[in-house]
């Protein structure tokens, strides 16, 4: 329990020390040694409980509880501060509502209600902590020599507020850990709100017009899911008088009809937290944020913690039929109708939130599924996921200070331009969405456990958002793959804290890839055998092996198998007998004039485009949470 | 399991060519015959690729080679664990990953008529890959397993369940057959748009792991088409060579039947094929 506490305060003690340090030595010191030891303490937390199964803490204290409420009420003023002074009134009334409900429910209800098992560890648990403290850690450390670039490209005289961001970052991490280890719903509840509000401020960093608005934006739809996760608490002390997590999970087994409003409401609060339709926009905007902002919100938090509140509720879903309609439904038509959307996309940034969303929402379809094979798939979704989108977000971001562009026509010849980081790129591209890398593995896992669930309707929702996921993900490759001419490296001036980040992040890539018939056999069937007392493996080992066998294959000859040495003879490239300068791609046109042969990607806009997708699935998506909360309220009162 | 799949990958990489090849003479003799030409020998895709793999070895990108390769290789593992009786949904898979280091070579030469090509390839994957899955998928359900042996233990071949699935996937066999009206990213016939796409920059020694690896793909597409029909009864397997062979034919009539199709066309039908055809199927194997 020491080291659980330790995960939650440390990075808090870091945090603090960061807002007030404004020497930039002595902050590069505290974030590097931090972060390594965030790191290093959670391998040592996972290797000291990885065959402990699920323990409870006895861990209870009125102080705490006086904290968490003060905390509550601290958020609230920051928000209402906020809206008052950027005049956003639905941002300041919600605050308002939600911190006068938390109160009356703190003061009214909670004392009653006494949890004895404050905290508590499991694989999942595990499994999120390897995320948090190494890809979340690791984008900490990238985020210095990002940040000092970003300082560098404000204007002159900008007032430098990096110890802000910084300090936000921690407290990101040590919220997190709050989020999964926290047994005490009330605890859970207030890590929940610090993720919103951080992540809240983190957007609106830049204060530029657009960056505040989609801050707002953030900020309602989260508050919307943090109110539904109030009500959640009233029903559980009022109905089930527990406040303890656990507790709630298996009355909710025992009788799953009494709990619907309850889990509506908490899955709610996950989807909003998830960014699934119809409240995707506040990922979309996030990224005007700097990158590693993106990078942490994507990959390792907030929107990890939606799909594991719905992960850890995926049980009870699978027995109440009406908020598991909801959140298949949700997560199934997010997915396909957001990898079509990225189709369309031209802004590599926008591209991998579109992918985000879409993942999620199958992590999200797999824990309204529930069953044992669905949930092993949506662990593996969640950990492939952190490691492959940090990586292709931390590219994105270096190839922007670089190149001067995030936009993927821009990032033509990247190759050669910078050869290392383009095959790091291609390597996070291909672990997204082509087998036998860990993405595709577990969609593929995904789509078994919707067979054997007979989820027909996902079936055909995952047949065809794979397909549009190959379309963006395999014309974004071949855009990094060109090569013509010798352009200039420009990857030498790289920092090394950002290498560094980059490299860990390959290497998390590989190791999970090439072991995760051993990931699957110590952390997550384990965790699936101790929630269902079933195993949940929907490949065989031996399958498994192969694709483990497969990516080692594949790395080898993407990261070593593409030297620029050969003895073949250069040819040129055929441009109807009429080149003019073969190199720079140019011919002589029919007006005798040189013109440059160049292709742009396909963004086939007029099929997949946003104003063709986005209105409807509104509509679609908001239907189907009101008529689940219809239903939900209904059933409470019939 | 892998021991088989070990020796279907040995079996495959070594026989496919030699029905592959054949195939493929067959293909371009009777494609002659229905346009009213003599056409070549039967072993003429031999030759071709004899002769190709003496030429020099040049390229626009070298990479190119590396993900030919790497093409090759991928079609012989997808081929191998479907042989060797492993599972459907893994070796189309691996056959997709295959498909995307074809692409990619494509793309890395950064010429203008292979990227076209290689665009072309790409949304001809998304067009196809739906029915794919819902075809292993419609399989699975009628055979209880995804693997490909498994249809040796049934005693009703799969296609008496799984007929709308089969009819869905002899749609799209045309796009990955690269037959017309689908032969968008690159063609036989010399009269298209765009005839060679996605391999304009490949020759010698590339182009011919190029026609290889077709043979390759063909013969592991035959062996899905084959795997309808087969069942516990030994002499199933005499009649799934022979549904192949009408399946070939038909799809060389197709080819020489019909003008090639916009990419809206072909993406709007393959996924509609898909929808009915797949959807429906699964859909009905679920209510029984």
């Amino acid at each position: 329990m020491a080291l659980l506490g330790f995960l939650i305060g440390f990075p808090l003690v870091i945090a603090i020390l960061l807002f007030c340090i404004r020497n930039e030595a002595a902050r590069s010191v505290l974030v590097i040694g931090g972060a390594i030891v965030i790191a290093v303490a959670s391998v040592v937390t996972v290797a000291l409980h990885l065959s402990s199964g699920f323990v409870a803490f006895a861990c209870s204290s009125e102080i705490i509880d006086y904290v968490c409420t003060a905390i509550g009420v601290i958020i609230a003023v920051v928000i209402v501060y906020f809206a008052v002074r950027f005049k956003n009134i639905l941002a300041g009334a919600l605050a308002v509502v939600q911190v006068v409900l938390s109160l009356v429910f703190e003061f009214g209800f909670a004392h009653g209600v006494h949890v004895e098992y404050g905290l508590y560890l499991d694989n999942l648990s595990l499994l999120m902590t390897v995320i948090i403290g190494v890809v979340g850690s690791g984008i900490c450390v990238y985020a210095l020599g990002y940040m000092k670039d970003f300082q560098a490209h404000e204007p002159e005289g900008a007032k430098d507020r990096r110890p802000f961001f910084f300090g936000l970052m921690f407290l990101f991490l040590s919220a997190m850990y709050v989020i999964v280890f926290s047994n005490n719903m009330v605890w859970l509840f207030t890590g929940w709100e610090i993720t919103t509000v951080c992540s809240f401020l983190l957007i609106g960093y830049t204060r530029t017009e657009e960056a505040l608005n989609n801050a707002f934006r953030q900020i309602i739809m989260n508050l919307l899911g943090g109110i539904a996760f109030v009500v959640a608490l009233f029903l559980c002390a009022i109905q089930l008088n527990t406040l303890t997590f656990q507790e709630f999970l298996a009355y909710g087994l025992l009788a799953p009809a009494a709990v619907t409003l309850a889990v509506v409401c908490l899955a709610f609060a996950g989807i909003t937290k998830a960014a699934q339709m119809p409240f995707h926009t506040w990922l979309l905007g996030a990224m005007v944020a700097p990158t590693p902002t993106s990078a942490l919100l994507h990959s390792s938090t907030m929107v990890k913690a939606g799909v594991f509140m719905l992960v850890k509720l995926a049980p009870v879903l699978a027995l109440s039929p009406i908020p598991s309609t909801m959140v298949v439904l949700i997560g199934g038509v997010t997915f396909l109708l957001c990898s079509c959307m990225a189709i369309s996309q031209s802004n590599a940034k926008r591209v991998l939130a579109y992918s985000t969303i879409a993942n999620l929402g199958l992590i999200t379809a797999c824990a309204g599924v529930g069953t044992p094979e669905a949930v092993w798939a949506a662990c593996f979704l969640i950990l492939f996921h952190a490691v492959a989108k940090s990586l292709l977000f931390l590219c994105v971001g270096t190839a922007e200070h670089h190149i001067g562009s995030r936009n993927i026509e821009d990032m033509d010849l990247l190759f050669e331009r910078m050869p290392r980081l383009a095959r790091f790129m291609m390597l996070g591209i291909m672990c997204m969405f082509i087998a036998p890398f860990g993405m595709l593995l577990a969609k593929w896992a995904t789509l078994v456990s919707f067979v054997d669930a007979h989820q027909i309707v996902l079936i055909l929702l995952l047949a065809f958002g794979s397909a549009a996921t190959f379309m963006f993900w395999a014309k974004w490759m071949g855009k990094l793959a060109g090569i013509a001419g010798e352009p200039q490296n420009v990857e030498l001036t790289v920092h090394k804290s950002e290498w560094g980040a980059i490299v860990t992040m390959v290497l998390l890539i590989i190791v999970a890839c090439v072991c995760l018939p051993i990931i699957s056999a110590l952390v997550v069937e384990p965790y699936v055998y101790s929630v269902y007392g079933l195993t949940g493996q929907g490949i065989s080992d031996g399958n498994l092996w192969i694709a483990a066998i497969l990516s080692a294959l594949v790395i080898v000859v993407l990261l070593f198998g593409l030297e620029r040495k050969s003895k073949a003879k250069k040819a040129d490239a055929y441009l109807a007998g009429v080149s003019a300068d073969n190199e720079a791609r140019t011919y002589r046109n029919s007006l005798s004039q040189t013109q440059e042969a160049s292709a742009r990607n396909w963004y086939m806009d007029n099929i997949f485009g946003e104003h063709i997708i986005t209105m409807p699935a509104h509509v679609g998506t908001a239907a189907i949470i009101a008529a689940a909360f219809v239903y939900a309220i209904v059933r409470l009162f019939v | 399991m892998l021991v088989n799949i070990l020796i279907g990958t040995v079996a495959f990489a070594l026989l496919a060519p030699i029905v592959g090849c054949l195939l493929a003479g067959l293909d371009r003799k009777l494609s002659a015959r229905m346009q009213g030409r003599v056409g070549p020998p039967i072993l003429q895709p031999y030759y071709d690729v004899r002769k190709l793999l003496g030429k020099e070895n040049a390229h626009v990108a070298n990479t190119e080679g590396v993900y030919i390769v790497c093409a090759l290789v991928m079609a012989i593992f997808a081929g191998g664990i479907f042989f060797g009786g492993g599972n459907l949904l893994m070796s189309a898979f691996v056959i997709t990953l295959s498909a995307l280091f074809f692409i990619v070579a494509a793309y890395c030469t950064r010429s203008p008529y292979a990227e076209l090509g290689a665009h072309r390839e790409t949304l001809q994957v998304m067009a196809y890959e739906p029915m794919v899955l819902l075809f292993a998928v419609a399989f699975y359900m009628a055979a209880g397993s995804f693997n490909a042996g498994a249809v040796f233990g049934l005693e009703v071949p799969a296609i008496a369940k799984i007929w709308l699935a089969f009819i869905g996937l002899l749609f799209i066999l045309t796009i990955k057959l690269r037959k017309s009206p689908f032969d968008l990213s690159m063609s036989h016939h010399a009269h298209q748009e765009l005839v060679r796409g996605v391999t304009t920059e490949m020759s010698g020694p590339t182009l011919a792991k190029v026609e290889i690896m077709h043979w390759y793909e063909n013969v592991l597409f035959m062996g899905w088409v084959g795997l309808f029909f087969v069942w516990g009864n030994p002499i199933s397997l005499v009649l799934a060579v022979v549904v192949c062979l009408a399946v070939y034919f038909l799809e060389i009539f197709i080819d020489n039947n019909f003008a090639r199709v916009k990419w809206q066309s072909m993406l709007k039908w393959s996924w509609v094929v898909a929808l009915i055809c797949g959807g429906i199927n699964i859909f009905a194997l679920a209510l029984l």
